[in-house]
């Protein structure tokens, strides 16, 4: 079972992460949602399309203007308060690396906190525990948070996924944090060239087969794009193709920018492997 | 002795489990089951189940259902002998019903001659009162996008088949051609002409519970009664 704050889910079932920026700069949006609105009808939307998860962010995570703790908090807690009063079913995540605005986020009813720079900051985890909520502990291979990967090198990028990844997990368990509310992230093109995200890729069943729930972070990043040669507007076939393999891999959760496309190919891998019933078959039975 | 009949249609997706989330047989499994039930009020003392398959032949009552062959969730082949479909769909619909008595499971070679499939049906219920149950379906080439695409032939062969079935009508029903029934696809003929055998010259009533064709197989539900004596 995977408890995320309020909502528990079944082992078998994969979760879509929609994701909503706060921010009017980040890669994918460029500010889409920056503004209240369009941020209240894009959970609005995501919600009715299936996904189960709102991932909140109040920062980019690539370079630019300074976000201190107050400009985050601003961006992001009031609008928590407001998602959890329209839509109380919803698992909210926040994407933040600071303790401070863990706990203002938690107090405002977030389930999940997605520290999406692998525990920079180590009180994040101590406010997961504190709140009862649940932690995705990812692999950034020790950089500091918005810096890009510069000639980043690993003997094995899987086994130090795997390793960094586990072990923030099981720090985070021994601080209090509930053991079926922890997720791993290996982090596709954090710390990582497209090589390394790839291989990740390739071998995410390694992860995986370590027994704790993994999310994947892959809707139209840099590793599709220069894998394809394509920009940012081009790379969804890419990242479902990406999904795919994954989810065959047995992936739990997809942090995605697509909720309709992401759960359809997440039907049909789980379907391919047995985990789900076809919706309907007559083909040939008749 | 012949007491009662039903006839259902055989399409796998009449077995368990193999239409995905939706059970796209269930209305269709009812009324089967339903025909089963009207047939064994009559209270037989056995069961004889007949079904088209490769050849003329009794199966073991150990042979299992074969689902597996379709697919389906988590399904490997068992062990031991497997039943034709006929007998597979007859079998899982005789579980389901209140029958707990003796079943002889019997298969016709779907290209029997009529001759042959009626003196087996003679042979099948002589002594004790026996209920058949028959699995035949009509044509699969009643559209375009039937499984055998549309021959236009098949609608009043089907016609004349339901015709004849609804009304126990031995001689209409023996007199079946086995080219134009194979031409079109139609899993019933030898099995139906195994009910005529069986009935002879003896009264029936019919009825007619269904005739649908949704996916363009004629599918059709019906049982039958004999009366107490002999012409």
């Amino acid at each position: 079972m995977l408890r995320l704050g309020h909502r528990d889910f079944a082992d078998d079932d994969l979760l879509v992460m929609a994701i909503v920026n706060r921010t009017p700069d980040s890669f994918y949006d460029k500010g889409a949602t920056w503004d209240d609105q369009p941020a209240f009808d894009r959970v609005r939307q995501v919600v009715e399309q299936g996904a189960e998860i709102v991932d909140i962010g109040g920062v980019k995570a690539a370079p630019g203007d300074v976000v201190d703790v107050a400009e985050e908090i601003r961006r992001t807690v009031g609008f928590v308060s407001a998602v959890r009063e329209e839509h109380p079913d919803v698992v909210i995540s926040v994407d933040t690396w600071r303790s401070e605005v863990g706990r203002e986020v938690c107090a405002a009813g977030a389930d999940l906190l997605n520290d999406a720079w692998g525990g920079h900051d180590p009180a994040l985890a101590e406010v997961a525990a504190e709140y009862g909520v649940a932690l995705v502990c990812t692999h950034t291979g020790g950089v500091t948070p918005r810096t890009r990967p510069h000639r980043v090198a690993y003997d094995d990028v899987v086994q130090d996924v795997v390793t960094t990844t586990v072990n923030l997990a099981e720090r985070a368990v021994q601080l209090g944090v509930d053991r079926r509310s922890v997720l791993l992230d290996p982090a596709h093109d954090f710390g990582k060239n497209t090589w390394q995200s790839l291989e990740v890729t390739r071998r995410l069943d390694e992860l995986t087969g370590t027994g704790w729930p993994v999310l994947v972070s892959l809707s139209n990043k840099d590793f599709v794009g220069e894998t394809l040669d394509l920009p940012v507007g081009e790379r969804l076939t890419g990242t479902l193709a990406a999904t795919a393999v994954c989810a065959w891999h047995g992936a739990r959760v997809y942090r995605v920018h697509q909720v309709v496309e992401t759960r359809q190919v997440l039907d049909m891998v789980a379907t391919i492997r047995g985990w789900r019933q076809p919706a309907r078959t007559v083909r040939g039975l008749a | 002795m012949l007491v009662s009949a039903a006839v259902c249609p055989h399409p796998p997706l009449l077995l368990p489990g193999l239409t995905g989330s939706a059970d796209v047989g269930a209305p269709l499994r009812a009324t089967c089951l339903q025909a089963v039930e009207e047939a064994l009020a009559p209270g037989p003392e056995r069961v004889v189940l007949v079904g088209g398959a490769d050849s003329t032949r009794t199966w073991d009552s150990t042979a299992s259902v074969d689902g597996p062959a379709y697919g389906g969730p988590g399904s490997s082949a068992p062990a031991g002998p497997r039943l034709p479909l006929s007998l597979s769909v007859g079998r899982t619909l005789l579980d389901a019903s209140s029958w707990s008595g003796d079943v002889v499971l019997q298969s016709v070679a779907v290209d029997a001659p009529p001759e042959e499939c009626g003196r087996l049906g003679a042979a099948l219920v002589q002594g004790a009162p026996t209920t058949l149950l028959v699995m035949g379906d009509g044509s699969a080439r009643r559209g375009l996008k039937a499984p055998g695409y549309l021959d236009e032939r098949a609608f009043p062969f089907d016609d004349r088949a339901v015709q004849a079935l609804s009304c126990a009508d031995v001689e209409t029903l023996s007199a079946l051609d086995p080219g134009a029934a194979a031409d079109l696809l139609v899993a019933g003929r030898a099995p139906w002409q195994v009910l005529a055998g069986a009935l002879g010259r003896r009264p029936a009533a019919g009825r007619l519970l269904l005739a649908d064709d949704p996916f363009g197989v004629l599918y059709l539900v019906v049982t039958w009664r004999t009366s107490g004596c002999a012409r």
